[in-house]
């Protein structure tokens, strides 16, 4: 045997992010789970015109009130609209309601974080009191607030929910940055005159990006829960449109005649919806940020 | 611990300002017109500006909000377009059926977190551990206004005998018992949804708690389990809890807007939910005030309590 080979230690987690990921999804089958079921929703959304076996609109009358069966497997409205079809479209409305609005709290709060963090004095004071303003309101009142002012609409519901997340985005970047800031690094990228923009994206930024994505994960299982409770509420997308929380809201006139279907089908898709979001963000915080582990 | 609450309060005051102007943007700067919702059928164009000048829409905005905020202190919320009744009077009518079920799904969750929480933090991975973190896990995930759906389905219409009617009021001075009947569902439905925090953060408090040295050093002198955890355990477990339910208290006044929506119970949200198809920008604006202002309060509260009751709190920093 020669005496160059180096030993490598098996199972080590190596230590770039993707890495860490593999590492746990092996370890970590809550990850998979989470992770199956986000990726199915994405596809079933993506592909919603090809899965779905019927238009979610098209009305007809004599199927009716049908419970689920081959031909409709999650049964039909009072219109004779498939729940299935309308369960796969509404997808759509809900994922992206998560997608743009959790991406209009993380864009508008990691910002402030950043720079109120980066800054500090006046400016930090500021913005941190805007932020305690936000927080002030319980999350869906603000939200119902806004969308009832904006006006009842899917866009107007986007715009809502992803300034109901900024709060959380923004201090939990400031509080990041606060953390960071006094590092050697940080000091020495100051002391060889980086500018203080390159110095927060490119020096804090990166080190702040996991706890960030775990963040992202949780808050979209809060935005697709938000958005069916103001669809719920009539403030969501309206109808015929399909919408999770719209369709749970419609079939309550129905209850009474027992059609059960109607109201199950979209519940069971908003649970599993968030359920794999918040499933997927407890698992991401194990494995990228083990000081948020919980002990529960 | 007075300068504490001082510097809280005093602290409170330019975010409550802040609040007060969001409320106030929220509605100006909404598209719609509040003078077309106010006029109603009113299309003239002649009456809608005297309406507007009535109205000081005509002023700048910061004329329009300090008029407004002055009314405000007065306590003042203006009147309803649709009822012309006044929104404060409206929203006291209210308040009772609102703190009514907001009490009962504080007690349910609260005490249903508590006592399963010691079962399952005691008996780590039994049957009661597991199917209480099942409902945790399952719970935050779960809408509620889904939960309500289903229990109303189960126990208004599906198990005979209809043991819980699907939604109404009843005050409690005319009628206690139907009162107590047509509350348990709507008061279950609003509990899950912070029970499940609530559950987890008692057990987790608690098995903190079980690894501490002074929890050893009472095992060791020969205290039997049921003082360790009562005496002990629990005392120091539960101080988290109090700020939680503090936090709750903003889960339940934004369930209430969803509960009372499905059970016609006719609370502040209801009052709120009912009002927006309509643009009644008053009762909207004003109920959404009151909630912002009751949950900041409360939060305040809960902080002053938990400082109070661990002394280990800094009353924020070393020179406050």
């Amino acid at each position: 045997m020669s005496g160059t080979t180096v030993p490598i230690a098996l199972g080590v987690p190596r230590s770039d992010r993707a890495g860490a990921i593999a590492y746990f999804a092996r370890r970590n089958p809550r990850m998979i789970i989470g992770g199956a079921l986000v990726l199915m929703w994405i596809l079933v959304a993506i592909f919603a015109p090809w899965v779905a076996p019927y238009d979610p609109k098209s009305v007809n009358v004599t199927d009716a009130l049908l419970p689920p069966s081959g031909t409709h497997l999650l049964g039909t409205d009072d219109l004779g609209r498939d729940m299935l079809s309308r369960v796969i479209w509404g997808s759509r409305v809900s994922l992206s309601v998560g997608v743009i609005s959790v991406s209009i709290g993380f864009f508008v709060g990691v910002s402030i974080g950043l720079a109120a963090g980066y800054l500090g004095g006046t400016f930090d004071l500021l913005m941190m009191r805007v932020i305690d303003a936000l927080l002030a309101f319980p999350a869906l009142v603000l939200a119902i607030a806004i969308t009832s002012a904006l006006g009842p609409q899917i866009q107007n519901a986007m715009i809502a929910i992803g300034i109901v997340a900024i709060p959380a985005y923004a201090r939990l970047t400031r509080g990041q940055v606060l953390a960071i800031r006094a590092r050697d690094f940080i000091v020495a990228a100051r002391t060889i005159g980086s500018p203080p923009l390159r110095i927060v994206l490119r020096h804090i930024f990166p080190n702040i990006l996991n706890a960030l994505i775990v963040q992202a994960t949780l808050s979209t299982a809060f935005a697709i829960l938000a958005e069916a409770a103001l669809s719920f509420l009539g403030l969501g997308p309206q109808p015929p449109d399909p919408s999770w929380g719209q369709d749970i809201s419609y079939s309550q006139r129905y209850l009474a005649n027992l059609k059960w279907w109607m109201s199950v089908s979209p519940g069971v898709a908003i649970f599993s919806a968030v359920f794999a979001f918040n499933f997927l963000g407890d698992a991401l915080r194990d494995a990228l940020d083990p000081r948020l582990r919980r002990s529960a | 611990m007075i300068t504490y609450v001082l510097r809280r309060l005093l602290l409170m005051i330019p975010v409550a300002f802040l609040v007060t102007i969001g409320v106030f943007a929220l509605v100006r700067l909404s598209p719609a017109d509040p003078a077309l919702a106010f006029a109603g059928e009113e299309r003239d164009p002649a009456m809608l500006a005297a309406i507007r000048k009535e109205m000081g829409l005509d002023q700048p905005l910061p004329v329009q909000y300090v008029a407004w905020l002055t009314h405000v202190l007065q306590g003042d919320l203006g009147r309803s377009f649709q009822t012309r009744q006044r929104v404060v009077e409206a929203i006291v009518e209210r308040i009772p059926a609102t703190l009514e079920l907001g009490a009962a799904a504080l007690l349910i969750s609260v005490t249903l977190a508590i006592s399963v929480g010691i079962l399952s933090a005691i008996k780590r991975n039994s049957l009661v551990d597991l199917t209480a973190s099942g409902v945790t896990l399952a719970g935050v995930s779960f809408p509620n206004f889904f939960l309500g759906i289903l229990l109303i389905l189960l126990f208004a219409y599906v198990i005979p005998g209809k043991i819980f009617p699907p939604g109404g009021y009843v005050p409690i001075t005319q009628d206690l018992g139907d009162n107590l009947r047509r509350l348990v569902l709507p008061a279950v439905t609003l509990a899950t949804a912070s029970l499940a925090v609530n559950l987890r953060q008692v057990r987790s408090s608690l098995l903190d708690v079980f690894g501490l040295d002074y929890m050893r050093t009472a095992r060791a002198k020969g205290l039997r389990e049921r003082t360790v955890i009562s005496r002990h355990a629990l005392k120091n477990a539960l101080i988290p809890v109090v700020t939680l339910i503090g936090i709750q208290i903003g889960a339940i006044i934004e369930g209430a807007f969803i509960t009372e929506t499905i059970f016609l119970w006719p609370g502040i949200g209801r009052l709120a939910v009912t009002a927006i198809p309509s643009g009644d920008f008053p009762v909207v604006q004003g109920v959404v005030l009151v909630s912002a202002f009751s949950f900041m309060l409360t939060t305040l509260f809960v902080d002053v309590l938990y400082a109070w009751l661990d002394p280990r709190i800094s009353y924020g920093n070393a020179t406050g």
